[in-house]
Order: C-alpha cells, then sequence, then structure tokens
C-alpha cells in the first residue's frame, strides 16, 4: 500500500468509527427523552475549595458521558466564597448556573430572589430519574438547609454538627480513655482536664489547638455561648422572642472566659489562629485535641494518605457540654442552589438530581462526602468508609437546630461583632464582661439598622427554632 | 463657477457644522478638542462619585434589594460618624499613615544621599533597592506573611535563635497587637521607601551646583549646608513624593488583609478595611458609600494641609 492510500485509509477510519461507536450515554441510555434533549448543553457551577465538593467533583466525568451535559466547576478559597456568589447574583448575569449555598445564607439569597424553587424541578419526571426519593433526605437536614418561606431553594450534600476531635493513643499514654460521642461525661471541665493531662509543649504536643481568630468566634466560639446556657434560657441564647440582642448576660461571660482559658494550652503566637492553622498543628501530632466540622473529618484528619501522623488514631465527639449540660445544636450543611438567572437550569437540575441521587451520595462516602439521605447513613459503605457518622444519624434527626446562627442577613454583622469583641478578650485588651457588653450593643445597633425595632412591624420572620417540629415534615411536602 | 468646481465643494449641512465646531469658531472649537478626554474623565471620574454621592443619601443594602429604596438624607454620614468602630480605623489608619510615611521619607533621603556619592557598585544597588517597589502588593504581602508564619516563618525561626538567648519565646509578630501594628509598618517601608528613594535622587539631581561651590568657598559645615540648601531646594520633590505616599498608605489594603486581615482584635482594622467590611461583606452599600466619600474628604483636607504647608515655607525661605 502507498503511504497516499494509507493516508487515506486511517482518515476515513477516523472519521467513521465516531460515527459507528455511539457514545458512553447512548450504550446504557436510561434518560428520559428531556433529559436526552439536554445534551451538548453546558452548566456551571461555583463552589467553594472543601473537600466534601472535591470528593462529588470525581464524578462528573461520569456525569458528563451519562448525559452529554458539560459542567464546568469554578473553585475559589471559602473565605472569599460568599463575597463573589453574591455580586455574581446581584449582577444578575446568570454566569453560574449553580451555586454552593452555605445553611446561614439561604434566608439572605432566597428572600432576595436570587434562588430558584426545585419542587417544580423534583416533580418533573423528564428532568428527575426514576428513584431519585426526596423524601429519602432526612427531614430535617433538608428543610433546614433548603428551605425558606415554605419553598424548597437547595438540595444539600452532608449536613452535620461541629464537634472536636483528639488523640486517643495521647489520651491512653496519659492513662484515660476518652468518652463516646453524645456522652454526657464529655463536657467543660473534663475538655479542659484532659487537655492539661496531655499538654506538654516541650515535647511538641499542646493541649488544645483552638481557633481563636477574629473571623472564626461566630463558628468556634459559639457552641460555647450554647453550652454554658441554663436549660430553661435555650431559644434565647442571644435573641429574644421581640429580637432583642440578650448577649450581655453571666452565662455569655463565663462561655468567653472558659473559651479564653484554652489559651494557656496555645502558643504565644496563636491570636490569629484560624481553622487552617488549628488543623495543621493538630494533623502534624502537634495538639491533642481541636475544633471539627463534621464534613471535613474525612478530608482533614482520616485521610491515611494525607494525615499519616493521626489518621485513625482520633475519636470525634461532640462539642462539650456546659456546666448545665447543655450541648450545642449546631447545624452545618452545603447545598446546591440553582440561580433564578441561569439560562439552562434544566441541564443544572438533571446535575443536582444526579449528583444528590442516593448512588452517587452513597459511593461519594468513600471519597470523603457526607451523607445527607437515611439510605446513606444506613449503608455499609458509610460505615465502612465514615464510621464517625454513624452516631450522627440521631442528633441529625431529633436535635440539630438549623437556626443555631439565627438564618438572618444580619447574622453575618453578628457574627463579626462576636469576633471583633472576643478576640479582644483573647489578647487581653478588655475582660470578658466588657466584651459582652460590646456585643449587645453593636448587635443591637445592627438589629435596629435590619428595621427589627419599628413599632408596629408585622412581617418580621419567624423564629422557626422555638419549635424545631417545623422543619421535620416531610420533604416532599414543602412547596 | 464651472461644474467640476460646485463637485468639489462640501455638502451645505457639512460647511454649516464646519462653521460651528471647526477652528473658526474660537469658543467651541477647544471645547470639541477636549471632548474625548472630558467624556472619559466624566465616565471614570465625576460620574462614580455622584453616583456613591446618590447612593450615599439612600438605604441601599445590596443583599436586600427586597427593600424599597428611599432617601435618608444625611443618615448615613451620621451613623458612620457614630460608630466608635469609624473612630478605632480612623486612628489606625492616621498612625499608620504617618509613621510609615516619615520612616519612609527619611529612609528614603537617606539613601538618595548615599548613592548621590560616586561608590563602586551603585548602580547595581540601586537596581536592587528598587525590587520591593516592583513587586505587586499582594504578591509583597504573601511574601512576608509567610516570613512571619507562626512557628514556621524566616522571621518567626531567627527571632526565634535570637529570643531563645534571653529565654523568652517565639516573637508573635501578627498575634500581638502593637507588634502586629508595627509589623505591618516595617513591611510597608520595605516596599515604599524605594519610590521616596527615587523621588529624592530625582530631586537631587536637579539642584543646581553653584550654591555647593558658593558653600564650600564660605566653609559651610556639611550639616548647614543639608539644612539650608539641600532641604529648600529639595522642598517641591518632598511635597510630591510625602502628598502621594501619604494618600497611598491611607489607602493601604492588600498588605493588611493578607497579613492580618484587621486583627487580632481590631488593632490593625484600617478605615479601608472597615470600608470593604461594610460594602462586601454586609453589602451596606449607602453606608460603604458614606464612608468613602468620607475617606475622600479627609485625604483631600490632608494633601491641601500639606500643599499650604510647604508652600508657606518655600515662600519664606525665598
Amino acid at each position: 500500500m502507498k503511504l497516499k492510500d494509507f493516508g487515506r485509509a486511517v482518515l476515513t477510519a477516523a472519521t467513521i468509527i465516531p460515527l459507528a461507536v455511539p457514545p458512553a450515554y447512548a450504550q446504557d441510555d436510561t434518560r428520559t427523552e428531556a433529559q436526552k434533549a439536554l445534551a451538548g448543553t453546558e452548566v456551571r457551577f461555583l463552589q467553594p475549595s472543601m473537600p466534601q465538593f472535591a470528593a462529588l467533583g470525581k464524578f462528573i466525568p461520569e456525569f458528563e458521558e451519562k448525559y452529554g451535559i458539560k459542567v464546568i466547576v469554578d473553585e475559589i478559597p471559602f473565605d472569599q466564597y460568599r463575597q463573589k456568589s453574591l455580586v455574581e447574583m446581584q449582577q444578575g448575569t446568570g454566569a453560574y448556573d449553580l451555586y454552593a449555598v452555605d445553611v446561614m445564607w439561604l434566608a439572605e439569597y432566597a428572600a432576595a430572589g436570587f434562588l430558584d424553587p426545585l419542587m417544580p424541578y423534583v416533580k418533573n419526571e423528564g428532568l428527575t430519574d426514576a428513584g431519585y426519593d426526596i423524601d429519602d433526605f432526612l427531614p430535617r437536614v433538608i428543610s433546614g438547609t433548603g428551605v425558606f418561606n415554605d419553598t424548597l431553594y437547595t438540595i444539600p450534600l452532608g449536613a452535620g454538627p461541629v464537634g472536636t476531635t483528639f488523640r486517643a493513643d495521647l489520651a491512653e499514654q496519659a492513662g484515660f480513655k476518652l468518652p463516646d460521642r453524645f456522652s454526657p461525661e464529655f463536657n467543660t471541665d473534663y475538655m479542659y482536664d484532659a487537655a492539661k493531662k496531655v499538654h506538654n509543649p516541650e515535647s511538641g504536643v499542646i493541649g488544645f489547638a483552638n481557633v481563636p481568630g477574629r473571623w472564626f468566634w461566630g463558628v468556634t466560639w459559639l457552641q460555647y455561648l450554647y453550652a454554658f446556657q441554663k436549660p430553661e434560657n435555650v431559644g434565647n441564647e442571644y435573641l429574644d422572642k421581640d429580637w432583642k440582642i440578650t448577649i450581655n448576660n453571666p452565662d455569655t461571660v463565663a462561655s468567653i472566659d472558659y473559651f479564653v482559658k484554652l489559651k494557656e494550652f496555645m502558643p504565644a503566637d496563636s491570636a490569629n489562629w484560624g481553622i487552617g492553622e488549628a488543623t495543621a498543628v493538630y494533623q502534624a501530632g502537634g495538639a491533642f485535641g481541636t475544633w471539627n466540622y463534621q464534613d471535613f473529618i474525612n478530608g482533614f484528619f482520616e485521610d491515611p494518605a494525607a494525615q499519616a501522623t493521626v489518621a485513625g488514631k482520633n475519636v470525634h465527639l461532640h462539642t462539650p457540654a456546659g456546666p448545665h449540660g447543655v450541648i450545642d445544636p449546631w447545624f452545618g450543611a452545603w447545598s446546591f442552589g440553582m440561580s433564578k438567572d441561569s439560562k439552562n437550569k434544566e441541564a443544572a437540575w438533571v446535575f443536582v438530581q444526579w449528583v444528590t441521587s442516593k448512588e452517587i451520595q452513597e459511593r461519594a462516602t468513600e471519597f470523603g462526602a457526607g451523607p445527607s439521605r437515611h439510605s446513606t447513613y444506613k449503608s455499609e459503605t458509610l460505615a465502612k468508609f465514615q464510621p464517625w457518622w454513624i452516631p450522627v444519624y440521631d442528633f441529625m434527626l431529633t436535635t440539630t437546630n438549623p437556626d443555631e446562627r439565627a438564618r438572618i442577613p444580619e447574622w453575618a454583622e453578628i457574627s463579626d461583632i462576636m469576633g471583633q469583641e472576643g478576640s479582644r478578650v483573647w489578647i487581653g485588651e478588655i475582660d470578658a464582661a466588657t466584651a459582652a457588653a460590646n456585643m449587645e450593643t453593636a448587635m443591637t445597633e445592627a438589629m435596629k439598622r435590619g428595621g427589627y425595632y419599628i413599632p408596629g412591624r408585622t412581617d418580621l420572620p419567624k423564629q422557626l427554632w422555638r419549635d424545631l417540629t417545623y422543619y421535620d415534615r416531610l420533604p416532599s411536602e414543602w412547596n | 463657477m464651472s461644474n467640476a468646481e460646485i463637485s468639489h465643494r462640501p455638502p451645505a449641512r457639512r460647511r454649516g457644522l464646519a462653521k460651528r465646531f471647526g477652528p473658526s469658531n474660537r469658543r467651541v472649537f477647544p471645547w470639541v478638542l477636549m471632548a474625548p478626554t472630558l467624556i472619559i474623565l466624566f465616565a471614570i471620574g465625576i460620574y462614580p462619585f455622584l453616583y456613591a454621592l446618590w447612593i450615599a443619601g439612600q438605604n441601599v443594602i445590596l443583599s436586600k434589594p427586597f427593600i424599597p429604596r428611599f432617601f435618608v438624607g444625611l443618615y448615613q454620614y451620621q451613623s458612620v460618624i457614630q460608630d466608635p468602630a469609624f473612630w478605632h480605623a480612623f486612628r489606625t489608619t492616621i498612625w499608620f499613615t504617618l509613621q510609615a510615611v516619615f520612616i519612609e521619607f527619611w529612609l528614603g533621603l537617606g539613601l538618595a544621599l548615599l548613592f548621590q556619592r560616586k561608590l563602586r557598585g551603585v548602580s547595581v544597588m540601586q537596581l536592587l533597592i528598587l525590587i520591593p517597589m516592583i513587586l505587586p502588593p499582594l504578591v509583597a504581602a504573601l511574601i512576608w506573611r509567610y516570613m512571619f508564619y507562626p512557628g514556621a516563618g524566616l522571621m518567626t525561626y531567627y527571632s526565634s535563635a535570637v529570643t531563645s538567648w534571653f529565654g523568652l519565646g517565639e516573637v508573635p509578630f501578627l498575634s500581638h497587637p502593637a507588634i502586629a501594628f508595627q509589623t505591618l509598618i516595617f513591611v510597608d517601608v520595605w516596599e515604599w521607601t524605594p519610590f521616596m528613594f527615587l523621588m529624592m535622587a530625582a530631586g537631587l539631581a536637579s539642584i543646581p551646583r553653584q550654591p555647593y561651590e558658593a558653600a564650600e568657598i564660605d566653609g559651610a559645615s556639611s550639616w548647614r549646608v543639608f539644612w539650608t540648601i539641600t532641604m529648600p531646594l529639595l522642598r517641591p520633590a518632598i511635597l510630591i513624593a510625602v502628598v502621594i505616599r501619604t494618600m497611598d498608605a491611607f489607602r493601604t489594603y492588600e498588605l493588611i488583609v493578607i497579613m492580618t486581615r484587621g486583627g487580632p482584635g481590631n488593632a490593625t482594622t484600617t478605615l479601608n478595611l472597615y470600608l470593604t467590611k461594610t460594602g462586601l461583606e454586609f453589602f451596606d452599600a449607602s453606608k460603604a458609600a458614606a464612608i468613602s466619600l468620607i475617606m475622600m474628604m479627609i485625604i483631600i483636607v490632608m494633601s491641601f494641609v500639606f500643599i499650604r504647608v510647604f508652600r508657606s515655607r518655600t515662600e519664606a525661605a525665598e
């Protein structure tokens, strides 16, 4: 065969073979006609850099192959995420079809009309795979994450509480055994004493790697604010039923004092430590205990390849109960929300329903994603790869409070005020009593500017945390 | 008039335009020439200013588009001025600006005087000195953040080696309010002294030789020559350099946000951080506009005071 003929044959083959071999999605095609019509479209998704999104990202090629829809992910650091997403939404360009939504921002986004309601898509049999089963999601998780004004706006990934992580091996060397998760034995006094027993900076191990940086108090101190309340004060931790700020009280002062007391286990230059610094010290084997968020446990502490020093040696506990036995009812979650300005809403939904389906959620737990479905919690995959989720199941069904951080647009400012005043106590500028008084003044001003104290105003949001049964409806009952 | 001549004449309408806006109209033509510049200036300078003025008189919160907008008069300015956080940020900004510009000016001037002498390797040294200024502020801030990183930074490591001789621990470069503030000034000085050096070197090069020669003949000391000849003749260059650097230091953002984010506590929160927090974290566009207009007024007043003081001294010297 001449070279010219050979070249011609190769060209012909290259043209014909792709036409003859159908794409993967056509080989085992379970798509509906409406889904098939979306092949060739693009979905753009904005997400923060976090382990749970990285876990789901591994499945995107499979989705693209199956549905013929391309998913373009833009990932930005968490501390810039809210700013970037709000600016994008506010401009209304539709540059992104999907946004990752933190539970704290739902009210702000939904009230502003930035998100599209999702229940019409859930109920659209042409777009939603058979067997999606919206009622398989934990009621309090899906409603706490995605429902605003009785309308479903987002679908959750993993959702869980924050807690603490400790080195079981170091406890054993010090002559004690750490209790089980949610055991009442694990309270603030126990945690302090345990940290003190193990604290030995000369040998390179500090008692507790806390997170006192100014920007984190609304996340890392809040558990102690809750824990130090008396049971009769539950629901009024910092807001009363008339939206008046109630944070200036002896329980708050005690909680700040306790949080700052943990400073004795930390190096002198730790006042700015954020989650990154504290976690890094723990990962390197330099701390007995630290803060955790349930959805980060796999990525931050239990990945044998990345955290060889600590993986498999940890005990993951709740945040300690306070002196009156109260445990913080933390609720943390990320979810998928669809931009009202998206030009590819149907394709975006096909991606969301696929990536949050029973099958993908269960498979993704192997790579570090968390559960939000009953079926995932009960799966062998989760028990095998992330057993620390199992004790959390009941907590997420019955105890967690989606409004632990009040889901009002003023929260960003309230959280900032906590950090500003709290960190001043940490660096010794003011005492805890002054901080609590300053917090109350500044937060009251923020609420006043938000219009909460306008006489006769009747359209204030409901304080849903006062009756958590609101969140326990079957997911399919929402609008 | 032939037909050919008639066909080469511009149409009547064009003739009218040329008469109205062309060089023959001495009143209008200069404005025609300036129009493109004025349009650009309006679009990028005046319009945003007017828009900020308008927004500051409203109640616009970007994350709450459902709230009806209405005119609130001077409420936003009042709210800023009554906010203790504003006054804290104001004091921090002024203190930061004064310290940084003062040190940068004297260091820059000292280096310029040193390099005026014909020493070996001066040109290479000059090039090296300019490197910090060439770096983008964000990159410079990141480099220093890692240099001061607790437990791992180069500066932290070497300073610990020194402090350990005295039985002290690691220096909390970014964790102690006063030390963090001085650390920021140190980095700002490192980055912007080259600018002062360049300006002062240019100023020194433009001073004529005659006054120095006369002073030499009169037997004046170096100190006296510096204060009575160099400094007065350098005044125009100093004025420009100090005004530019003051405006710049007043608006420092990247360095602080990268290294301390305004902490620990609020020890390093300057007006620019206070502004961006209000505008881009709380999305309170109206209050942020009021803050930015107040900042603009402060910068204008400061520049005006500088220029007046320098001019009056220059006139007195002349």
